[in-house]
């Protein structure tokens, strides 16, 4: 059976992830009284049948761009039979134990088969309520802060620039009302940013300056602050504190969060629930102790 | 993010450029002079600035652990975690380490290998589907087994790939289809119109005896279309002739669009601007339509190496040998030979373009530039302090400098020698599929080399000093010339094009040394010639007669701790530049190259924080920098 074949069944045979666990369960118990049977009675008949040998023919054709003739179909049947009894046979003397490679397949093919377990139907506005309120940090938007600011050169000269930005400042103090946008040095920054995140502020100025129009007063021109391009007078125009939106503004991403934290809690939880089926001990060195690693 | 950078506008634009949009679509006629002036003087500034404001970052070249290669290298990251990480979120990286960008970034195309797409997962998980071959048993086990032994198997796959000897058919369409609809699942659910946009794509892995045309193919379509066919593999066919009618037959078939950009030519061996075509045909006109309409792009830069010029090719160009990846193909099968270079650059494929336009009045090679990763790690981090590395195999660890990154048996790259490079700029209206998918169109695009300055590049035949003080460079370069990748034809008598040029620093990274223009052109013999020009340079150095700066910017590295200051070079450049050497019986391009000052290289911040010995070969500073795409001159027939 293939892995996509092994995903489709355990999806259609549980929806319920409670039942599910308890199949699976049983399932592993099963093999696993099926594998430690001491009597080979219970192992030693074989059956080659339809579906077996279907699968074989279809595997042929993978390779071969053809069907088998029934010659080589029989050899193929025969081959299959030579691998499971010496399948069978390598199980039962332990050949299994304590062989790295095969463990991790074992454990890569269980974490792959329940790699998909979580997907479930689409969430209800209630859930989806009930997780961004309880997860709140996750959604709420950050501060947003809108601002204009007027640039000064430092290249050359950096008392100059700061001469002229506290001059400039303090006609600005006067005159509140003076057009500001042609003041200043030109640059190609933005005069203005709109409802911007400091993350955004950071990104187009600075960590600095993003730091000073945090501070910066409300509705007056302040500075000079100093960035990565030289001095920046700054009035701040508007402050939104961070907030919690709608539902319904954010449920795209809401609803991805959910699935993606209902795909990891299944997982866990699938190896909780084996988890708890063993008693386990481990024995660390006490603080201080020191191992005696090899070196290679 | 810089989107909002240069944008003192907001969705009113949007509406205004949509507007304008459909407005030139009506008819010829509004192309007339007087239609296309604005008639009437508006008192907003912002009225009437139907052009893209906003320059957008992005990659578009990220392998997942689809891509057979990417898994067998230790990539465990599916699609999932490569959209989380790029939109900013952070993830655990296979080897263990935390990953998370420092900025996000606006938009992504996950491209996996459409060969063998899955198979990785076939290999891990022993499917009966490749299990009954020798090799599949083998590569299940060192899959098994990780580190060292996977990655030899990786190598393995990639040589027996490239040299055509993959055990297995790589375009089942039964193995395909699962895997392609997850793909497009994946970009739909996390394009986010507006904020983030997932193209769906894929990568056509073309090699011919392990020499790499690989091109990205991307989608400006949604899920509906993009599901009506699957991918193009190698197995189909290595000819791109053969990759453009596949195309063409998607585009004919779902209405939809489609565009693709081939990248390392330095892995090539001098075929990716070949003087023939692959099947060895005479490159003519029919081939050079083709080519451009469905490649207006290139990848100059990414991990695998830099691909703007070469020292060889271009010896008076003291920046020309930049992470350069010299020496065979894609698996060191065959080594590089110097008649190679000439075939594999983008300036020179840049040049050979305009010498066969020359000839039959089309130029086959007439692309735009963009930067991308190609990482296989599903982390597109190329920042140079958050460097993650080629594939898995080279995350960050002490050891993984002096680790293979390629290799065969011509030589061999080492981990020091991955370039943490680059991404793809894009000035668009507005961050959706199709608006930056129009952009890649029209080739409004620069490559950087992980840094994100905003470059800005107009050509026109009037540009005077004055625009370069001007406080909205932008309103004068779309208003009297054309933005990078367009075209300058019919030379007013008398007249040299005049170009406007500017630069804004990344905030995060260094200071800007120079903007440079690189010019192409064709002699009266028929041969491609290039030359250098410094248009604006810090610190108020000179540039002379020859239109050059010598003077170097200097250097503030201090590599142990690896910092720097940028107490040399200058936050923004910007220069109203005139070609003075102009012919105008003489077909050219031009493009802009911005030099940051040295700052750290990936490999210093990785010696600080490994506490590890670097090399002596490994650089550890480097000088990040943006290719513009050219603005083409055409001389009237």
């Amino acid at each position: 059976m293939g892995l996509s074949a092994a995903n489709k069944f355990f999806k259609w045979i549980v929806r319920e992830p409670l039942l599910h666990f308890l199949v699976l369960g049983a399932g592993l118990f099963l093999l696993y009284a099926h594998v430690s049977d001491d009597s080979p009675g219970s192992t030693n008949s074989i059956v080659v049948d339809e579906a077996e040998v279907l699968r074989l023919a279809e595997q042929f054709q993978r390779t071969w761009m053809r069907p088998p003739s029934r010659q080589e179909l029989a050899g193929l049947a025969e081959d299959f039979v030579k691998e499971e009894i010496l399948y069978r046979e390598a199980l039962a003397l332990g050949l299994d134990q304590d062989d790295l490679v095969i463990r991790r397949r074992m454990r890569q093919k269980m974490e792959f088969l329940n790699a998909d377990l979580a997907e479930q139907q689409a969430p209800s506005d209630e859930q989806l309520r009930a997780y961004m309120n309880s997860h709140a940090d996750k959604f709420r938007q950050p501060a947003r802060l809108s601002f204009e600011q007027i640039y000064f050169a430092a290249e050359q000269s950096a008392d100059s620039a700061q001469r002229k930005a506290v001059t400039l400042l303090a006609r600005l103090e006067a005159e509140p009302e003076t057009v500001w946008q042609e003041l200043g040095d030109p640059t190609l920054l933005p005069a203005a940013l709109t409802d911007a995140s400091d993350r955004d502020i950071a990104a187009a100025f600075g960590g600095a300056l993003a730091e000073a129009v945090g501070d910066a007063p409300l509705k007056r021109w302040s500075g000079p602050y100093e960035s990565t391009y030289g001095l920046h007078l700054l009035r701040v125009t508007e402050r939104a504190p961070a907030n919690l939106p709608p539902l319904r503004e954010i449920r795209a991403l809401v609803g991805r969060e959910w699935s993606n934290e209902r795909r990891q809690q299944a997982n866990e939880r699938f190896y909780q629930a084996l988890r708890e089926r063993y008693s386990v001990e481990i024995r660390l060195p006490a603080a201080g102790d020191k191992l005696a690693v090899r070196q290679p | 993010m810089l989107s909002s950078i240069l944008s003192r506008t907001s969705l009113a634009m949007a509406a205004l450029v949509a507007v304008s949009g459909s407005a030139y679509a009506t008819t010829s006629a509004m192309f007339d002079k007087e239609h296309t002036k604005a008639e009437r003087k508006e008192f907003s500034p912002y009225v009437n600035r139907g052009y893209p404001t906003n320059v957008y970052f992005g990659d578009t070249h990220l392998h997942t652990s689809l891509s057979m290669d990417a898994g067998t290298f230790g990539n465990r990251l599916g699609l999932d975690e490569a959209y989380r990480f790029t939109r900013g979120e952070e993830v655990t990286a296979s080897k263990g380490f935390k990953a998370k960008l420092g900025r996000p970034l606006d938009f992504v195309v996950v491209a996996d290998h459409s060969d063998g797409m899955g198979f990785f997962d076939m290999f891990a998980s022993g499917d009966p589907a490749v299990m009954d071959k020798e090799e599949g048993r083998r590569w299940n086990k060192a899959i098994g087994e990780g580190g060292q032994a996977s990655v030899d198997a990786a190598l393995e796959i990639i040589t027996l790939f490239s040299q055509g000897k993959f055990p297995w058919r790589t375009n089942n369409p039964k193995m395909m289809k699962p895997v392609w609809h997850n793909v497009i699942d994946a970009a739909e659910k996390y394009n986010d119109p507006g904020k983030f946009t997932a193209f769906i794509g894929y990568e056509w892995t073309s090699l011919v005896k392990g020499n790499n045309l690989h091109r990205v193919v991307i989608y400006r379509d949604g899920g509906n279309q993009a599901r009506q066919t699957l991918p193009f593999t190698l197995a189909d066919s290595a000819d791109p002739e053969d990759l453009w009618e596949f195309m063409k037959t998607y585009e004919d078939k779902t209405g939809g669009d489609l565009l693709a950009i081939p990248h390392n030519g330095n892995l090539a061996n001098g075929i990716m601007f070949d003087i023939e075509t692959l099947s060895g045909g005479a490159i003519d006109k029919d081939y050079a339509e083709r080519r451009q309409r469905w490649e207006p792009l290139y990848e100059t830069t990414q991990i695998k190496g830099d691909g703007e010029a070469h020292p060889l090719l271009s010896p008076d160009d003291e920046f020309a040998d930049y992470e350069t990846w010299d020496l065979g193909n894609l698996d060191m099968s065959q080594a590089k030979t110097d008649d190679m270079l000439a075939g594999e650059y983008a300036r020179s494929g840049l040049k050979r373009g305009l010498e066969f336009e020359q000839k039959f009045g089309v130029n086959p090679y007439k692309f735009g530039q963009i930067g991308s990763t190609d990482s296989h790690t599903s982390l597109p981090a190329v920042e140079e302090n958050n460097f993650f590395g080629k594939h898995s195999g080279v995350e960050p660890s002490p050891e993984r400098a002096m680790h293979v990154t390629l290799g065969g048996e011509h030589g061999k790259i080492m981990g020091y020698e991955m370039a943490s490079s680059g991404y793809a700029a894009v000035w668009a209206t507005e961050n959706t599929r199709a608006a930056i998918f129009d952009a890649m169109s029209r080739k409004e695009t620069y490559a950087t080399t992980g840094s994100r300055m905003a470059v800005r590049f107009f050509g026109g035949w009037d540009f005077t000093e004055e625009d370069a003080r001007s406080r909205q460079p932008a309103d004068a370069g779309y208003a009297r010339g054309v933005p990078m990748g367009g075209d300058l034809r019919h030379a007013p008598t008398g007249k040299s094009p005049s170009f406007l040029v500017a630069a804004l620093k990344d905030a995060l990274s260094g200071n800007l040394d120079r903007i440079q223009i690189i010019k192409g052109w064709v002699g009266n013999d028929g041969k491609a010639q290039e030359r250098v020009y410094d248009v604006a340079v810090s610190d108020g150095r000179k540039i002379d007669n020859n239109g050059r700066c010598k003077t170097p910017v200097g250097n503030t590295v201090d590599v142990e701790k690896a910092t720097w200051s940028n107490t040399i070079g200058a936050p923004e450049l910007i220069a109203v530049w005139t070609d003075p050497d102009f012919d105008p019986n003489q077909r050219a391009f031009y493009y802009a190259r911005v030099i940051e000052i040295p700052t750290p290289r990936w490999t210093a911040y990785e010696a600080m924080r490994f506490n590890i010995e670097m090399p002596k070969e490994a650089e550890m500073a480097t000088q990040e920098r943006a290719y513009t795409s050219p603005i083409w001159y055409t001389p009237k027939k």
